[in-house]
C-alpha cells in the first residue's frame, strides 16, 4: 500500500524555538503496523479525503502548511486533494474553544491544583479560537502565536502569552521550568482582556 | 459537550485525582513527556500499578500519541466509560499508596 510522509506546522513556517517540536504526518491505507504514533500523526488516506470534503481546519492546515518528505508512488497525495471545501464550522468551533477557555478558568478559580494544566487548556482555547476565527475570516493563521497575529489581535502583554505557552509545553511535552505562583497570577490578571476579545470576535462570527 | 471538550474534561478529572495527593511536583498532563517528568521529579517507580493505570488511560485518550496541532480537529473518539473506570482505579491505587 502507498505511504506518504509530510512535515507540517511550525517547521514549515520557519517558526522554530527551543520548545518547538517537529510535526510529522503519515498518510496510509490499511492497518498501521510499523509507524510510531508517538512521532507521527497517522491518518488514513480516506479520512483525509473526508476532512477535505468537510473543509475541516486540519485539512486547511495541511493544505497551507505541509511539505512532502516521502512518497512511495511519486504522488504528492495532499497536493492531489486540491483545495479543501469552504470552512463552515467557524461559529461552532469558536464557541467550542471559548468554552474550553471558560471551563478551564472556572477550575483555576476554584483550586490551585492542576493550575498548570488549566493554564495549558486556556492557552489551547485561546490559540485555537484565534486560528478558527482567522480561518472563518479567510486569512488563516496556524501559528502558536495566532492570537497576536490575526486581523483582530488579542492585546495582552507578551509575558502573559509566554506564561500560557510555557504551561502548554509543560503539559504536552513535560519541558521547561515549573510556573511560579506569581506567574499564575500574571496569567489570571489577563483573563478579562481575553474574555472581552473572545466576546467581540464571537459576536462577529455569529453575525 | 463536544468530543474534544469531553477528552479534556476526562484528562482534567484524572489529573485532579492524581494531583490531589501530595507530590514534589504536579503531573502537568497526560502526554508521555509530562508523565516521564512527573516520574522523575517524584522518584516514582515506573513499574507501579499507578503508573501502568496512568499510561493506559493516557493511551485511551490518545494523549501519548497526540500532536498539538491536531487538537483543532475532533479526530479522535473518546471511550468515556473505559476512561472513567480507569480514573476510579487510579483513585484506589492512590488511596492504597497513602
Amino acid at each position: 500500500m502507498n505511504k506518504h510522509f509530510y512535515a507540517f506546522g511550525s517547521i514549515c513556517r520557519g517558526e522554530i524555538d527551543r520548545s518547538s517540536d517537529i510535526d510529522l504526518l503519515a498518510c496510509i491505507t490499511g492497518p498501521n503496523s510499523d509507524i510510531d504514533t508517538a512521532k507521527f500523526s497517522v491518518y488514513q488516506h480516506e479520512r483525509l479525503r473526508s476532512l477535505w470534503a468537510e473543509g475541516n481546519p486540519f485539512a486547511w492546515h495541511l493544505h497551507l502548511e505541509s511539505r512532502l518528505l516521502f512518497s512511495s508512488d511519486g504522488v504528492d497525495f495532499i497536493e492531489s486533494l486540491g483545495i479543501p471545501a469552504a470552512y463552515k464550522a467557524g461559529e461552532e468551533d469558536c464557541e467550542k474553544f471559548a468554552r474550553l477557555f471558560s471551563e478551564s478558568l472556572g477550575q483555576l478559580s476554584v483550586t490551585r491544583v492542576n493550575a498548570t494544566f488549566n493554564l495549558s487548556c486556556m492557552f489551547l482555547g485561546t490559540r485555537n479560537f484565534a486560528t478558527c476565527y482567522s480561518l472563518w475570516r479567510g486569512h488563516p493563521v496556524f501559528s502558536r502565536n495566532s492570537p497576536l497575529l490575526i486581523d483582530t489581535p488579542l492585546s495582552v502583554d507578551t509575558e502573559v502569552l509566554d506564561v500560557l505557552t510555557r504551561a502548554r509545553v509543560l503539559s504536552t511535552r513535560g519541558i521547561g521550568n515549573a510556573l511560579s505562583d506569581e506567574e499564575v497570577m500574571i496569567a489570571r490578571r489577563s483573563v478579562p482582556a481575553i474574555q472581552a476579545w473572545m466576546a467581540q470576535l464571537l459576536a462577529e462570527v455569529r453575525g | 459537550m463536544t468530543e474534544f471538550n469531553n477528552r479534556i474534561a476526562a484528562q482534567r478529572e484524572i489529573l485532579l485525582t492524581v494531583n490531589s495527593a501530595h507530590w514534589r511536583e504536579e503531573l502537568y498532563g497526560m502526554s508521555s513527556g509530562a508523565i516521564d517528568r512527573w516520574l522523575l521529579a517524584n522518584n516514582i517507580d515506573r513499574s507501579s500499578r499507578l503508573v501502568s493505570l496512568l499510561l493506559e488511560a493516557a493511551g485511551k485518550l490518545f494523549f501519548l500519541a497526540n500532536k498539538s496541532q491536531e487538537q483543532v480537529t475532533a479526530e479522535y473518539r473518546l471511550r468515556s466509560s473505559e476512561v472513567s473506570g480507569l480514573t476510579e482505579e487510579i483513585r484506589l491505587a492512590l488511596q492504597r499508596k497513602n
